[in-house]
């Protein structure tokens, strides 16, 4: 039992904070978001630092790094509010084509650990609410080759991607988790059409339509590729979430003992206070239960699934209470667009609502109890 | 960084699970499990096989006679007597005057006062609270005056934990009125049987005999049981308060509990409702994520590079949980948990006819659980409240 990060990944932490510190700044974020939140520039900066490679083996020209690194540079996007789909292109993507035959993983993963290809599941469906299982999206054979033909939704940078990973089904009904497969489709192939949009906080996302698209098998019985890579990206929202989280909090701790009311810093006032130590709290439990989601990445589907859900319920409070008090304690200033606080809450609760929002999964960890509960449970 | 504990602490832990399950008394851990009164004999006969054993002190260094475990092994050892169903030491004495007296005491202090204290012979209890002072303990009055060779103590303390055993109590006391509060304070050290001290029941809500007031009339106490300097107690006071650890979050039992709730919310049929079932998720996930944070502090002070200040939020944390457990426990039973019956807090009571009619099955483990909950709000005031532990996180915050 231990929490202390090695040197290697102290010395990863501090490479990303001091590209955030030096090249991503509130004005430059500010300025991506309002022209509509591309992010292929900031992605292809942090391939240059080799950060798109960190999870993909090394036998593919990545950096083979696990959960603990990823976390390590999770928390440091978030704390920098870095606006780009970093975990859906090198942590979710690289997990799902881990269940891929050795040639497709030959084909892409060196391509996408070097940043010039960007690939993102596209898994969600407009009906199936936070289901993984929810699968329409219907595959048929089609020679030696599959077509795809459905929709998905709110797919993240899904008009600049090059392909998306797609669950499809191959057989069954809209709910069985069997016959589900996981597929690969070229953004540019025929039959595919994208129609995208910025988000709440100032990223991008897509609307995916597929009509017979050719698809690249990855996996025939894909559901527990799915629920793997879902878990990495549940893992890497906490961590984000916990920068996040930390540097709202420290934000708010600044401007607290500069704004002056009554003649006084607004940090003496005991309601104030109160409600910074309950901040605290969240954070502090949040950070918790992001450690535990990212160590418990390598156990076994069914105490992976249990710990993730639990870890998703703690974060999605955290960032709501933290995110909502934050602005509180601003007063005015922490509901305008030209200060950074309220980025940062929208970017809270954006994640709350990725990979499923608090009452999905408590529903999740309701379901999944058992007679003993605890962290070695 | 790695969640699991390594083979040796896992050895550790096997050995404990062990001997606690050889040695704990099955009709204790039973009154533990079911929540039913535990009286002196039973937490004297407990705290004796430990201190037998060498574990009573299971915080202590090797040079006073503990097992010199660290942050670690101390919290297995915790884990292991929660789970089994051991009573909590009743910890004025190992827990909180053992280290003032080993950190400041003189040699024939520690000589004269450590051997009862691990053995389990000698009941110890605490007085810091008094009627005037709560939150505010540094307003403390009750005053002992140095007449010759001894202390001259009058005034009252409040809240005693079972200071109706009581054989020796440990106390804060004004030994002089000039500068700050604070710096007027003495520790010293009392035997109960001294003339002019009277304990007198402080009936809680629930209707149990827990806390006490204890007064003081001209009790004369030897000049030799002054704890370090005169004037200094609060600063060994707060020594004291600096070495509460993990342990103020009780998670290790708040675990048991949970286990106990999941029981109780199937006898009563409400684990199948999904609107309670989630609230019983709700309070695991908290529960997971209190143990998290436990284990952070844990691993800190393992590893000795940084410490982890989180001791308000602990308590905090650690006494809501708490109160949600007991409060969903009596929830779970509902109905059940209305009918008063104090004889359902001892072992063996099955229910008689009149009641068993009215709640069939139901009524003995339901009996205790409005009464635990009403006992339990205590947890968020005592050991500073909340509040004041807010305000002490506030602190480190904001500056």
């Amino acid at each position: 039992m231990d929490f202390e990060f090695s040197d290697d990944q102290d010395s990863l932490r501090d490479a990303v904070a001091r590209w955030v510190e030096k090249g991503f700044g509130f004005e430059r974020r500010h300025a991506l978001a309002k022209a509509g939140g591309a992010s292929r520039e900031v992605l292809n900066e942090l391939a240059e630092l080799g950060l798109m490679g960190l999870a993909v083996p090394e036998a593919h020209g990545g950096m083979g790094f696990g959960p603990v690194e990823a976390m390590v540079v999770m928390e440091e996007l978030g704390r920098g509010l870095v606006h780009a789909p970093y975990a859906a292109a090198a942590l979710v993507s690289p997990t799902a084509l881990s269940a891929a035959p050795q040639d497709v993983q030959a084909t892409w993963l060196p391509r996408m650990a070097s940043g010039e290809a960007l690939v993102v599941l596209a898994h969600q469906e407009r009906a199936a609410r936070y289901r993984l299982n929810h699968v329409t999206t219907r595959a048929t054979a089609n020679g030696t080759g599959h077509v795809l033909t459905g929709a998905k939704s709110v797919v993240p940078a899904g008009d600049e991607a090059d392909a998306f990973i797609v669950p499809a089904r191959l057989s069954g009904a809209d709910h069985d988790t069997a016959g589900i497969g996981l597929f690969l489709v070229e953004r540019g192939g025929t039959g595919v059409s994208v129609r995208g949009y910025p988000t709440q906080d100032g990223g991008r996302a897509a609307e995916l339509t597929l009509a017979a698209a050719p698809a690249t098998l990855i996996c025939a019985d894909g559901f527990d590729a799915l629920a793997l890579a879902a878990d990495v990206g549940i893992a890497a929202a906490c961590a984000e979430g916990t920068g996040l989280m930390e540097r709202l909090l420290a934000i708010t701790v600044d401007y607290m003992n500069t704004r002056k009311q009554f003649g006084v810093a607004i940090a003496s006032f005991q309601a104030l206070r109160h409600r910074v130590a309950d901040v605290k709290m969240q954070l502090e439990l949040g950070r918790s239960m992001s450690y535990f989601a990212s160590m418990k990445l390598g156990e076994p589907a069914a105490a992976r699934r249990r710990a993730i859900s639990q870890a998703k319920v703690q974060l999605g409070r955290s960032m709501r209470q933290v995110g909502q008090d934050c602005i509180q304690l601003h007063g005015g200033i922490g509901v305008t667009d030209e200060y950074i606080a309220s980025h940062y809450f929208k970017r809270l609760t954006m994640l709350e609502m990725t990979w499923g929002d608090t009452l999905h999964h408590l529903g999740e960890v309701s379901s999944r109890m058992q007679d003993s509960a605890g962290v070695f449970a | 960084m790695d969640l699991n504990f390594t083979d040796e602490e896992l050895a550790f832990r096997a050995h404990i699970r062990q001997w606690v399950s050889e040695h704990l008394p099955a009709d204790i851990s039973h009154k533990v499990h079911h929540a039913l009164r535990l009286s002196r004999e039973d937490m004297q006969r407990w705290a004796r096989i430990l201190g037998a054993k060498g574990w009573l002190g299971w915080n202590w260094p090797v040079e006073f006679g503990g097992p010199g475990w660290n942050a670690v092994q101390r919290h297995l050892f915790e884990e292991e007597c929660a789970l089994a169903g051991a009573p909590r030491v009743v910890p004025f004495g190992p827990v909180m005057v053992a280290p003032v007296i080993m950190a400041f005491g003189n040699r024939e202090q520690q000589q004269r006062f450590l051997p009862g204290i691990a053995s389990g012979e000698v009941w110890w209890s605490q007085g810091y609270s008094e009627p005037g002072s709560g939150s505010d303990l540094a307003s403390l009055k009750t005053r002992a005056e140095r007449r010759g060779s001894v202390y001259v103590v009058n005034g009252q303390k409040t809240w005693t934990t079972l200071g109706q055993y009581g054989e020796w109590i440990f106390c804060l006391v004004r030994t002089s009125n000039e500068g700050k509060p604070q710096t007027g304070i003495s520790f010293l050290l009392i035997d109960m049987k001294s003339p002019g001290i009277t304990v007198r029941p402080i009936i809680t809500l629930e209707g149990e005999h827990e806390v006490n007031e204890v007064w003081f009339d001209n009790v004369e106490v030897p000049a030799e049981n002054l704890i370090g300097e005169e004037n200094k107690g609060w600063t060994y006071a707060k020594h004291l308060l600096s070495h509460e650890r993990t342990n103020i979050a009780d998670v290790n039992r708040a675990k048991r509990e949970l286990e106990r709730l999941k029981r109780i919310a199937k006898a009563e049929g409400v684990w199948d409702d999904q609107r309670f079932r989630d609230q019983i998720a709700l309070l695991e996930v908290d529960i997971v994520a209190l143990e998290m944070m436990v284990l952070r502090v844990l691993s800190a002070e393992k590893s000795g590079k940084q410490s982890l200040d989180v001791a308000g939020l602990l308590k905090i944390r650690g006494s809501e949980i708490q109160q949600r457990y007991t409060e969903l426990m009596m929830l779970a039973a509902g109905p059940a948990s209305v009918p008063l019956v104090r004889e359902a807090m001892e072992a063996g009571w099955q229910g008689d006819q009149a009641l068993a009619a009215l709640w069939p099955g139901a009524v003995p483990q339901a009996a205790p659980l409005a009464g635990t909950y009403f006992n339990y709000r205590k947890t968020s005031i005592y050991g500073g409240s909340n509040e004041v532990q807010r305000n002490i996180v506030a602190q480190t915050v904001l500056g």
